[in-house]
């Protein structure tokens, strides 16, 4: 009886050690790398990225995991992870496929997102550029406000790598700009005006043939350029910078509008003590003037109780460019004109002379945005 | 019956051994669940850094399965632990969401504040700012400005009303930013006309 109770435990134990021996095969390392390939793309924001594709890596995965259980429940020497290990193979195949369109995406998001940021920088500087020369209401440094605040909240988002939403604010910001550049452009865009300019080269010509004719002083303002150039008998005497209305870029249409008058005007009074120095009022508002304040009235472009205004001058105090739509010279240039100019002599007004100018450039530049 | 008894020990004591072997599948698909669940929540937006260290952890538990794999009696026992924190980890994590997210909209509320008190201070210092020859182009041009923020200021409030916690605390700094800008101007203008 012992002898047998022996040599069935031995009998026992060898049957174990046996099943031991043929041993269960092991699990494919493919299964481990692609649960590790799994973290990798998580990380590397591939379900942002490559959102499809990580889907359908992630359902493989999931099958594959499903399956690796139901294998694993077997018997030991039962199992064969040989289909499993080419399934594994495959979504690593597919993950690293994967990880590498992540990888690039991302890459190419920030690139891209670098590459549209610089533009609106130089947009928004060129523009607020050019709100140094000339007022405005304020709607173009609003918006200009206003896009560089979605670029700083952009410049948050790339911190963060989070570079999806960043092409909304990119595209919030471009849209200010554009705002901005199209308040700008319906300030400026007359002075790129083909018959705007020979308008006004034709009335600095013919003021310049009367003095000359006449043997008088006359004086022609450049706006654009901010001159004031004194003519004696034709010829150039004297060249001032000068400021303008505070809008004084457009054309004066009404009272209160800040705008410095364009046309062809005469010195009706010598002031010699006004409250900005000398002065020399002209005759604005002349009939043109008078029908063209007529004319937008009618169309409801001037306010009801609004006057077409008056009381232009010529006067000193400083060239600030801060006048309600007089012309202003600082006060020892004043005493020069003041000294040649008397009762009578012409004052022409134009907006620009020629094309050939910095701010014209930057306008123009405006318009290839388009 | 001794020689049984000793068996059925016997036996036992190896499938112990063996039932040690199995990988803790089940184990593994717990946990990635809870750390879904808690994604779901919003945690990668409102606990950037607890989530992280989810991922790290369950990243480090798979790491120790892979080793295990590779060896010839293995041991899943650690894998295990790591694992069953990962789990309670994420479950916590769930539960400490909320608090988060309202950690995260007062920080927001707190950056509106900080928002319209930089705005207020730089509307006070641009109506006592001079307004001289050479300043007043330079003042009211940063008005404008000033003015572009206010209304970027109004998005704040939009955003927070859509629980947009994140975002309004950006839009909030943003605006800041601009608002600091300005007051900075403005003080520089001031400086500049006392110097004269």
């Amino acid at each position: 009886m012992k002898k047998r109770t022996k040599k069935g435990r031995v009998l026992f134990l060898a049957l174990i050690l046996f099943s031991f021996a043929c041993k269960a095969p092991p699990v494919p390392p493919e299964v481990a790398e692609a649960e590790t390939l799994e973290q990798t793309l998580r990380g590397a924001g591939g379900f942002v990225y490559a959102e499809e594709n990580y889907a359908r890596f992630q359902a493989g995965l999931k099958a594959a995991r499903e399956n690796l259980a139901r294998e694993k429940a077997k018997w030991g020497w039962l199992r064969n992870y040989g289909p499993l290990q080419s399934e594994f193979r495959d979504l690593l195949k597919k993950g690293s496929d994967l990880l590498r369109e992540a990888r690039e995406r991302k890459a190419a998001a920030s690139r891209n997102v670098a590459e549209q940021i610089l533009p609106l920088k130089t947009r928004i500087d060129r523009l607020k550029n050019m709100t140094h020369y000339f007022n405005e209401s304020g709607t173009v440094r609003k918006n200009l406000s206003q896009a560089e605040i979605k670029l700083a909240e952009a410049d948050l988002l790339i911190r963060k790598e989070q570079f999806e939403p960043v092409r909304e604010k990119l595209q919030n910001c471009s849209l200010y700009i554009e705002e901005a550049e199209a308040a700008t452009f319906s300030i400026l865009s007359r002075y790129l005006d083909k018959g705007e300019l020979e308008k006004w080269n034709r009335w600095a010509d013919e003021t310049i043939a009367e003095s000359q004719k006449k043997g008088i002083v006359a004086i022609v303002v450049n706006k654009l350029e901010r001159r004031l150039v004194l003519y004696n008998k034709g010829a150039a005497a004297a060249s001032y910078e000068i400021g303008l209305g505070k809008y004084g870029l457009s054309d004066k249409l009404y009272s209160g509008d800040d705008a410095t008058p364009e046309g062809r005007y005469l010195v009706i009074r010598k002031i010699p003590s006004s409250p900005f120095y000398k002065a020399l009022l002209i005759n604005y508002p002349n009939e043109e003037d008078k029908r063209a304040f007529a004319a937008a009235k009618k169309n409801g472009l001037v306010p009801s109780e609004v006057g077409i205004g008056g009381s232009i001058e010529i006067h000193g105090g400083g060239k600030d460019s801060l006048t309600k739509g007089c012309v202003g010279l600082e006060d020892k240039d004043m005493d020069e004109v003041y000294r040649l100019a008397g009762t009578g002599t012409p004052v022409t007004i134009v907006g620009a002379l020629s094309i050939e100018n910095s701010i014209l450039a930057e306008i123009k530049k405006l318009r290839k945005n388009d | 019956m001794k020689g049984l008894t000793k068996n059925l020990v016997l036996v036992l004591a190896i499938a112990l051994v063996l039932m040690g072997c199995k990988q803790p599948t089940q184990q593994i698909n717990d946990a990635q669940a809870a750390i879904d669940e808690v994604k779901k929540g919003g945690a990668d937006k409102y606990a950037v850094a607890e989530f992280k260290k989810l991922e790290d952890a369950m990243k480090a538990a798979n790491d120790e399965i892979a080793t295990q794999d590779k060896k010839f009696f293995k041991k899943f026992g650690t894998a295990k632990d790591m694992l069953a924190k990962v789990k309670t980890d994420a479950e916590a994590l769930k539960a400490a969401l909320p608090g988060m997210i309202e950690a995260a909209k007062n920080a927001a509320i707190q950056a509106q504040t900080e928002a319209k008190a930089a705005i207020d201070e730089a509307k006070a210092l641009l109506e006592k700012a001079p307004t001289g020859k050479g300043t007043k182009k330079d003042i009211d041009a940063l008005k404008a400005d000033l003015a572009g923020a206010e209304t970027a200021f109004a998005e704040i409030q939009t955003a927070l009303d859509g629980q947009d916690y994140i975002g309004a605390a950006d839009k909030a700094k943003a605006v800041k930013e601009k608002a600091v800008a300005v007051g900075d101007q403005v003080k520089a203008a001031i400086e500049k006309t006392k110097k004269k």
